[in-house]
């Protein structure tokens, strides 16, 4: 009997949500291609990659990554990401507060210039550095002279980054300012907290979830950078190469196992990149739990 | 700790929010801002507390006798209750009170005991204890109200400044929270001056109201003075429903439908317009005028829910509509049919001469 009575508000509930569904022919063709889409263009690549690595078997597979070389380009991406993010996440914090925060004018062509790399391709966008810093470029002369080298080397290498992994950070912040307002600082201020507890104790705790998820794919671009990278690195194997440059070569160079090698373990930075950036979502209202209606009075 | 306005102005690129005004608030005081939306009495007050700057050169503001005008934000003590309360949505209730503590200087910070102490005696005093490890969003409209106020008293403010602090409650925890404020201030007698577009949350909370329009201060005054006493034609229409009869000023002396209702306000206008202006309930109805001054007119409808009753009716040589509120004792003996032919003598008439009888100054008041 009881098991009648539960039957029955299923059934209204379904008569309820029919109205607005898709007959479920429509809904089947729906998901099932796109969940196609993504097994083709997505999983199945992804899939091709690692089983590439391994088809010279686990020993070949782990001497393709401990190559100087390899070893060279790991490192070299490690040292961008770890220059480039850190700076790229002070810039984009304080960009985003001033956006967010204050009114200026050049407010519009600021958020504009943020925008740039986005709207630019990375090669064009590495070409601007070679103009600027190569040995034909309006700094190379005076470069030269002082012994400084940018194009070819890692600090080009670095500024392209850079310049390419820019707005991350700050387009995920602006908004977010822009929402919460300045009442809370305002707030703060007359507390009597300075310029810089007002940021730190009010500003960055709420902005942590926002900002934590702009420096995670701030960080797997930076690591994943090719176009702008390749063209002010000279690929000099050992020296100017990183992970994504280093797997052209190999690749260009018909040794698939070892591109596909040191590609997996890009894919790999994908996927944790994908994992953080998932956990950080579920997280994004931080520890007060939304219920409202626990303590209503 | 005493405000002193003086001469404060204020413009927002063309826009005139504040002009030359000046206002005294004294010690112990609970002053409110009254006014229509846009009537700069929100910028009077963040001007006040240091969140916006006066137009350079405009005047001057101290406390007791020190030019706040030039303190920043932080250093001028003044206890500040956001119209949205802006508590900190990551802290809990009690981290948020303890803040304005916390972040003092070391040399001027308190033990962390001391800090407790005070915050829980603040969390008691807004009738908060129980919630101290809560968050914001878990609290109703009126909690978040009350830590706001216990927040901004942690730091013992020299003046206290509240922007529309009600504005965001429904109407029952409205009426009993502006109680509350009203015995707390009564308790702690800091200054206090607060914001609101609520006629009635003014009268019934505030010692005395500073009524504004257009940037500028229309009158100040005790809740009696404003209400039985209004300065001006703005102050009588905005506090409460009032009915305004068109006359002419002749000699000084004011005509209406060949009455003569009394002297003019303004003296010095001979003549031209003028406006009278009757609260509901100082209208009389009678059946027979008894040559007293009266105006014939016509029930339209009463509404009797309630003490009182609120007759609406139109005059019958202009048709324009007058409302009267009687007692129920009156309303009941009277039996007023609708339609019927009955007389209304104005019991008290304050009449402001230089008005149109579309309700514009014809000259500036």
């Amino acid at each position: 009997m009881a098991g009648t009575i539960a039957a029955r508000p299923a059934r209204t509930t379904l008569a309820f949500t029919r109205p607005i569904a898709e007959p479920r022919p429509v809904r089947v063709i729906l998901i099932g291609v796109a969940l196609g889409f993504l097994l083709v263009f997505l999983f199945l690549p992804l899939i091709a990659v690692f089983v590439q690595a391994f088809a010279g078997g686990i020993g070949l597979y782990l001497r393709s990554i401990s190559d100087p070389t390899a070893l060279h380009a790991i490192k070299l991406t490690l040292l961008t990401a770890a220059i480039a993010v850190p700076l790229n996440t002070i810039f984009g914090v304080s960009a985003a507060w001033a956006i967010g925060k204050f009114e200026f004018r050049g407010k519009s062509v600021l958020v504009t210039l943020i925008d740039l790399p986005f709207a630019v391709s990375p090669v064009v966008s590495g070409l601007i550095y070679v103009l600027l810093f190569g040995l034909q470029g309006w700094l190379g002369p005076w470069l030269r002279e002082h012994d400084i080298q940018i194009i070819f080397a890692v600090p080009g290498i670095v500024l392209a980054t850079m310049f390419v992994t820019f707005p991350f950070v700050a387009r995920e912040l602006i908004p977010l300012m822009q929402a919460q307002g300045t009442e809370e600082e305002q707030a703060a201020r007359m507390l009597g907290a300075n310029g810089w507890q007002t940021f730190w104790y009010v500003t960055l705790p709420n902005i942590k979830w926002g900002l934590l998820y702009g420096v995670i794919l701030c960080n797997a671009r930076a690591m994943g950078e090719f176009g702008a990278v390749s063209v002010v690195s000279g690929h000099i194997r050992g020296r100017t190469n990183t992970m994504p440059l280093h797997v052209e070569i190999l690749y260009n160079e018909y040794n698939f196992v070892a591109a596909f090698a040191v590609a997996s373990l890009l894919a790999l930075l994908a996927l944790a990149t994908l994992a953080a950036k998932s956990a950080v979502e579920a997280r994004t209202g931080p520890k007060t739990p939304a219920a409202p209606f626990i303590a209503s009075r | 700790m005493s405000i002193t306005v003086r001469n404060i102005s204020k413009t927002f690129g063309t826009y005139a929010a504040l002009r030359n005004v000046d206002l005294d608030v004294g010690t112990g005081e609970l002053v409110a801002l009254l006014g229509p939306s846009g009537s700069g009495k929100t910028t009077l007050l963040r001007i006040i507390a240091g969140l916006d700057q006066p137009d350079p050169g405009s005047g001057t503001i101290l406390f007791q006798d020190e030019d706040v005008a030039s303190r920043p934000v932080g250093e001028r003590r003044v206890g500040f209750v956001f119209q949205h309360y802006a508590l900190f949505r990551h802290m809990s209730v009690f981290e948020n009170v303890a803040f304005g503590l916390r972040v003092r200087p070391r040399s001027e910070r308190q033990p962390a005991a001391e800090i407790a102490a005070r915050v829980r005696a603040l969390l008691a005093l807004v009738q908060l204890e129980g919630l101290a490890d809560t968050y914001p969003s878990q609290l109703s409209g009126g909690q978040r109200q009350r830590v706001a106020l216990a927040r901004a008293l942690a730091v013992e403010p020299r003046v206290l400044l509240l922007d529309e602090p009600f504005g965001a409650l429904d109407a029952k925890v409205r009426v009993e929270l502006r109680r509350w404020l009203r015995r707390l201030h009564d308790e702690l007698h800091v200054t206090s001056v607060f914001v609101t577009h609520d006629q009635e949350e003014a009268l019934e909370v505030a010692d005395r109201v500073v009524v504004m329009d257009h940037g500028r201060i229309e009158q100040v005054g005790t809740p009696d003075e404003v209400y039985n006493r209004p300065a001006s034609p703005f102050v009588y229409q905005f506090l409460g429903s009032v009915n305004r009869f068109h006359g002419r000023v002749q000699n000084g002396r004011t005509y209406l439908g060949g009455h003569e209702l009394g002297e003019v306000e303004d003296a010095g206008v001979e003549a031209g317009t003028a406006v009278g202006f009757v609260r509901p309930h100082e209208i009389e109805i009678v059946r027979c005028a008894d040559g007293r001054p009266s105006l014939a007119a016509r029930v339209l409808s009463a509404h009797s829910a309630g003490p009182m009753a609120r007759v609406r009716l139109a005059r019958e040589d202009t048709g324009e509509p007058v409302e009267a509120l009687l007692s129920r004792d009156r309303f009941d003996q009277l039996s007023l049919q609708t339609g019927e032919r009955v007389h209304i003598v104005l019991q008290r008439v304050r009449i402001f001469a230089g008005i149109a009888p579309d309700g514009a100054s014809v000259a500036p008041p």
